[in-house]
């Protein structure tokens, strides 16, 4: 067989339906052989970039289906695999499993700086989880299975696969054989550590039952291992609070009791406070990023840590541990809930405690929820988010771009589906939204899918709009303009003395985009068409653009701000 | 103010015998500007495998903890572990060109083992020395750098007891 042949081959073994690919000289071979084959529905995003996004937004919000699937994305050499590094990049930090398969120029002349050459596994190495380079067609198919076991097993993660052309068209020798069923890849190097021991988890336990203010965190690994049932059958059970990473939301319905929602940088109250407070931490499937703790050595200082992480590598690495537990979240989870010796603790005080900062959260943001509007009547973003909220009773599926709608989102959002939050956080790559949710759209077609964009991320990935019109994508597209890079305005209003640097941006007429590629457009500028164009987007079958005219002066608060400590948070404005 | 110098460290890991594995240790040592000293790499004794000992300068245990965790994340790291200084030997060779007159010569070469690789006209030595990182610090010491013409070092190597 042909390399290409055993491309395919492999891909189509390990469930592959979608393909986001761009083509060029050194993958023609293999686009040839799809094209032949008829097997995959091709989808062609119109820039690199956005197949990669493409690829996550699959990945991710088919993880809990029951069919979970492989992003895999394709591009030719050089400036393909360039486009696709941001979009790889991201996925790497958010540990998103996704396959990027890259021609590459023949054997014969790598290292000649041959046309459309670039260095692809140099570049990538750093920014996957691994890369391969497989140098005969025999090599082909135990490549691309052994990819998807590293992408897919312990912590997940991006993997690359550049091709060289001339190992495409390669044919194999006669007596080639693989069996995919009895393939096992042999990396004496991959650790993968999925049960809990015993005695680390009976001093967890022991730790637990001792507290007095515990709180648990739902970090992404909660997600990924389709645990937040029974996390939250564990937070019921112990009367523990539960505060969330951006990528933890969702995991449990935001509005139940113990939800503190999100914590860090535009945290709540009740979740920092709790964060502040607490004299146990239990922390599932997270890395204690720096949007998570702010200054390090104020950080929970009176707190007891236990961390469960896959990744032996994120325990003791920012937050020192008092019990780490090298495991999956959901399976220490399922030990710790079936121990007959936690205890069930009702811990009166302390969430009568957090439910007087959840009161004090709320007052702040109640004169501005009520009124809808900021400076000149603009629209204010939190009651964009919240109205959507309402309208579809937190069921839907959000994918947010990155700046100030996109922690709008995550804060105002009221999620009740599992899995049903796709941001770029890690990397927080302007642009993801769009493409990302066609992906996600791709995974769960009978779901309803809102990418929700500032006007300059929306810019960044604008012509994935010709992506939606050819294959009419159902996506409800929502642009928070503001007329501003807001997210970077907000810190030069507090932090650098109002003086907005690159911050103001046109934008085209989104009309007249939207009319170019077919797609309806609404405008609202009023809060009372807020609503309506919402339950426009609601029952119009097929893809909407929805344009929101926003007040450019609204702050996303409550802020912690860059480097300091959760005592400084900032909970109303009064610079503007 | 000088700064007072960090303990030494030395991990030893053993890795797979692949391209890229050495660009991934020294792009981690880089990215997370982990103090490296010295870093070497030979065989192993099982066909495939290689033994890379690297040591750095780190007084922070939860740093070498890190350290290792980071490199043991690599699949292609087998296992990565610290060397206790007390259990085990480090050692290197180097091989130095200077130039000396005969009588400090003979010093020198009886408190240091000197083996003399060459001996060339106007007073100039080709010798190699081996040992511990300080016995050969200690030697260029004594030999002074206005005498040093050239020099060469492996790196440490190590084994434990
Ligand atoms: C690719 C990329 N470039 C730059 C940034 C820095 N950045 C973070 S948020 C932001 C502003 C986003 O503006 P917009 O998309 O209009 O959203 P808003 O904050 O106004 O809601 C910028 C420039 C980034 N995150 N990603
Ligand atoms: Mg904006």
């Amino acid at each position: 067989m042909q390399g290409t042949e055993l491309v395919l081959k492999a891909l189509q073994a390990k469930g592959v339906k979608y393909i986001f690919g761009y083509t060029g000289g050194a993958i023609m071979p293999v686009f040839d052989e799809m094209e032949k084959q008829q097997h995959f529905s091709f989808v062609m995003p119109r820039h690199e970039q956005g197949a990669a996004f493409m690829a996550q937004g699959l990945s991710r919000a088919s993880l809990s289906t029951e069919h979970p699937q492989v992003g895999v994305c394709m591009s030719t050499s050089g400036p393909g695999a360039m486009n696709l590094v941001t979009g790889i990049a991201d996925a790497h930090m958010d540990s998103v499993p996704i396959i990027a398969i890259t021609g590459q120029v023949a054997t014969g002349v790598i290292a000649t700086d041959a046309f459309q050459e670039s260095d692809v596994v140099g570049v990538m190495m750093p920014i996957c989880k691994q890369t391969y380079m497989p140098l005969a067609a025999e090599e082909v198919e135990k490549t691309i299975h052994e990819a998807f076991y590293v992408a897919t097993t312990g912590r997940f993660g991006p993997v690359v696969i550049d091709i060289p052309k001339d190992v495409q068209l390669q044919q194999t020798a006669p007596d080639y054989q693989f069996n995919p069923r009895s393939f096992r890849p042999r990396l004496p190097g991959f650790y993968y550590h999925p049960s809990p021991e015993r005695d680390v988890l009976h001093r967890a336990i022991g730790m637990i039952n001792r507290s007095e203010r515990p709180v648990m965190f739902c970090g992404h690994g909660v997600i990924a291992s389709n645990a937040g049932a029974m996390l939250q059958e564990f937070a019921e059970k112990t009367n523990i609070p539960v505060a969330f990473t951006l990528h933890g939301l969702s995991a449990m319905p935001a509005d139940h009791p113990l939800s503190l929602g999100m914590m860090g940088m535009h945290g709540t109250i009740e979740a920092n406070r709790a964060v502040m407070n607490a004299d146990l931490i239990i922390s599932f499937g997270m890395r204690f990023d720096d949007r998570v703790t702010g200054k390090l050595n104020e950080y929970a200082r009176n707190a007891d840590v236990i961390h469960v992480e896959i990744d032996p590598s994120e325990l003791d690495k920012n937050v020192a541990t008092t019990v780490a537990i090298n495991a999956d979240v959901y399976r220490t989870l399922h030990v710790m809930l079936s121990d007959p010796e936690l205890v069930c603790k009702p811990r009166r005080r302390w969430l009568k405690e957090v439910e007087a900062n959840r009161r004090t959260m709320q007052e702040s943001m109640a004169t501005e929820l009520e009124k809808g509007v900021g400076q000149e009547g603009k629209l204010l973003m939190k009651s964009i988010v919240s109205r959507l909220s309402d309208l579809t009773e937190g069921r839907d599926i959000v994918v947010p771009d990155v700046g100030q709608h996109q922690m709008i989102a995550a804060r105002f959002y009221n999620f009740q589906t599992a899995n049903s939050w796709f941001a770029s956080g890690g990397a927080g790559t302007m642009g993801c939204s769009l493409p990302m949710a066609i992906g996600a759209k791709l995974a769960r077609p009978d779901e309803r899918v809102w990418s929700i964009s500032g006007d300059g991320g929306f810019q960044m990935n604008i012509q994935e709009l010709g992506t939606v019109m050819q294959l009419q994508v159902d996506v409800k597209i929502m642009i928070l303009n503001n007329g501003y890079l807001g997210m970077v305005r907000q810190w030069q209003t507090l932090f650098f003395d109002g003086r907005y640097a690159g911050t103001p941006m046109q934008s085209p007429d989104y009309e007249l985009i939207a009319k170019a590629y077919g797609i309806p457009y609404r405008k609202v500028t009023l809060l009372d068409e807020v609503e309506e164009a919402l339950r426009f987007a609601i029952d119009h079958q097929g893809p909407c653009i929805l344009e929101f005219i926003c007040d450019p002066s609204e702050i996303v608060l409550p802020m912690i701000p860059a480097g300091g400590g959760f005592g400084d948070m900032i909970v109303s404005n009064q610079a503007e | 103010m000088t700064a007072k110098p960090m303990k030494r460290r030395a991990i030893l890991a053993f890795v797979q015998d692949k391209p890229g594995t050495l660009n991934k240790i020294s792009s981690l040592v880089r990215r997370k500007m982990y103090n490296v000293d010295t870093l070497t790499v030979c065989k192993a004794k099982v066909p495939g495998v290689s033994r890379m000992t690297i040591t750095l300068r780190e007084d922070d245990e939860a740093k070498v903890t890190q350290v290792l965790r980071q490199v043991e994340k690599f699949t292609e790291v087998i296992r990565a572990k610290e060397l206790e200084r007390d259990h085990s030997y480090w050692r290197e060779v180097a091989i130095v060109k200077f130039e000396l007159e005969e009588k400090q010569f003979k010093k020198l070469q009886q408190r240091y083992q000197l083996e003399v690789l060459d001996r060339q006209p106007h007073d100039i030595w080709i010798v190699q020395i081996a040992g511990p990182t300080d016995r050969l610090d200690g030697f260029l010491q004594d030999l002074g750098s206005e005498h040093l013409i050239e020099i060469a070092r492996t790196g440490v190597t190590a084994l434990e007891k």
